[in-house]
């Protein structure tokens, strides 16, 4: 598949999204007020506390991890087990699978206009508040790179947890079903409800090998520059944990598609 | 039409209940053919609401007491929060699908029945895994109930009864309201997964924010009174605000507004003729 033909897609996702601009302002707006009782949730938390330092976490830490994970979640945000099980139940899918291209690679790609689109839209103003808010608590130097190429592969491995879940819906059309348990677990398990940071030491050493830590909580630590993302070798290591959980996804994911689409019944289309 | 018009207004609740069991077992029977559905969606909301309650532990974990609230105390909230929620979820459910149904113009076939057509929409879909919700609730009020010591009396149930009704009713009014816009405009599906993701915070003591912040989840987006106002009619009934007070009948204002609300735009959706 040529880059350009890649790219095309890219191009027709952007634009697709430009049409709903509306919704995405509507989004803006209403995460500011969400962070808002964020905000104040977590001031009273500390302020009853007595302590200013918890797990080794201050509340502008707090404040700037989970307003950073709002936003993360909003720009990663895939609805393909919505579209795959309605593409199914109308039978458009078959249109897709016809498509000269592995259906994989070409919702892929198709996401990727979003996905650039609320990148500016959605992260990019909320990551300007923020820095302008907390007067540089975000280091700014060459961490805003490891940063990037960290979300890289954070959408690497959201975009094959997706399609491993999706999957699934060609074998049941319980579709709220599945997309609230995959929701639940991986916003849980990710630290974007609560940063791991707090977790019991257990359980955070448990939901530290799990692969939903690399979807928020590590792109979070490397542009923080927590948890030995401050040198070269420590960023590699945590890319490192990030990569291998992307392979095995994709493994999985491609092993368990092939493996289902034969299975697959569409009813007229 | 007029006289069917005046039908429309004379039934009474015996009719509306009748056809509202009616639709509802129609519901039912629809809802048993996908069994796996059904299994998996409820196993997904009460998945929801233990992880949920494990968020709320680890944050007592790390932090004893919230803003004077201690730990049964909040657990009081949250149980309370979750039972006030049950109601828009198991019978304002079809909400969600306005939106769809405004669109494709299905919308038309309500209005073209001799009954109320809020009602109607209403009644189409009882949405079960809310009771789920219900039974995670009632369990976490119980257990709180119990730790804090207030005494069970006749008066104190019926209080508790009275004001989970009135809670109830604020967040089937913004979902109504949500869910109305959406005969306005597109893009109506945003405003109510906003909405629906405010009542996350409706667990919490509205005596956290500022008083800009207060009076906007007061009388504006009035989460606070999903269960922080209402519960404190049972946990301080020396010393509730105003605002306890005043919930019940807040509460049938807020809802009325929402049905007028919402029956408006179902009048325009008439009107263009679609």
């Amino acid at each position: 598949m040529s880059p350009k033909k890649l790219i095309a897609l890219t191009k027709a996702g952007i634009e697709e999204s430009l049409q709903f601009r509306l919704g995405a302002f509507v989004t803006l707006f209403a995460n500011i007020i969400y962070l808002v009782l964020v905000y104040f949730l977590w001031k009273a938390i500390y302020a009853s506390s007595g302590t200013d330092v918890v797990n080794g976490m201050t509340f502008e830490d707090t404040m700037i991890y989970l307003i950073l994970a709002t936003a993360l979640f909003n720009f990663l945000e895939m609805y393909v087990v919505w579209d795959m099980s309605r593409n199914i139940q109308s039978g458009k899918i078959i249109l897709d699978l016809l498509k000269p291209m592995e259906y994989k690679a070409y919702t892929f790609w198709s996401y990727s206009g979003n996905h650039v689109v609320l990148f500016f839209l959605t992260f990019i103003p909320t990551f300007i508040i923020v820095m302008f808010v907390t007067h540089g608590a975000i280091p700014m130097g060459i961490n805003l790179v490891y940063f990037i190429v960290s979300v890289i592969l954070a959408l690497v491995v959201n975009f094959h947890i997706e399609m491993l879940v999706a999957t699934l819906c060609l074998y049941t059309e319980s579709t709220w079903g599945i997309n609230i348990v995959k929701e639940t677990i991986v916003l849980l398990l990710s630290g974007a409800s609560i940063p791991l940071a707090f977790f019991p030491e257990a359980a955070r050493k448990v939901v530290g090998m799990m692969p939903f830590r690399a979807v928020y909580d590590v792109p979070l630590n490397v542009l923080l520059g927590k948890g030995g993302a401050d040198t070269l070798s420590g960023a590699a290591s945590l890319w490192g944990f990030q990569a291998v959980w992307a392979v095995i996804l994709i493994a999985a994911s491609t092993l368990f598609w092939n493996v289902s689409v034969r299975k697959i019944t569409v009813n007229g289309g | 039409m007029s006289k069917l018009e005046k039908n429309k207004n004379s039934r009474g609740l015996g009719f509306y209940l009748s056809i509202y069991r009616k639709i509802l077992i129609q519901d039912l029977k629809t809802k048993m053919s996908y069994r796996a559905d059904f299994v998996i969606s409820t196993f997904g909301m009460i998945l929801t609401n233990l992880s949920g309650f494990v968020t709320f532990l680890i944050l007592f974990r790390n932090f004893p007491t919230i803003n004077g609230w201690d730990y049964y105390h909040m657990l009081f909230l949250y149980g309370f929060s979750l039972i006030a929620l049950t109601p828009v979820q198991c019978f304002f459910d079809n909400n969600w699908n306005l939106r769809f149904m405004v669109r494709s113009g299905d919308f038309i076939k309500y209005c073209f029945r001799p009954i109320n057509v809020f009602f109607y929409f209403m009644s189409e879909v009882f949405d079960v895994k809310g009771l789920g919700q219900l039974a995670f609730g009632l369990g976490t009020l119980i257990y709180a109930w119990y730790h804090i010591g207030v005494a069970v009396t006749v008066g104190s149930i019926a209080l508790l009864v009275l004001y989970i009704f009135t809670a109830s009713l604020f967040m089937i009014a913004i979902m109504n309201f949500a869910a109305a816009t959406a005969f306005w405009m597109e893009g109506s599906g945003n405003v109510m997964v906003i909405m629906f993701r405010f009542k996350d915070f409706a667990k919490y003591p509205a005596s956290i924010f500022n008083s800009v912040f207060r009076f906007l989840f007061t009388f504006i987006i009035p989460i606070a009174f999903i269960a922080y106002y209402p519960s404190l009619a049972i946990l301080a009934p020396d010393e509730e605000p105003l605002m306890t007070g005043i919930a019940p009948l807040f509460g049938l204002l807020v809802f009325y507004l929402s049905y007028h609300f919402w029956m408006r735009g179902v009048k325009r959706y008439d009107f263009t003729g679609s």
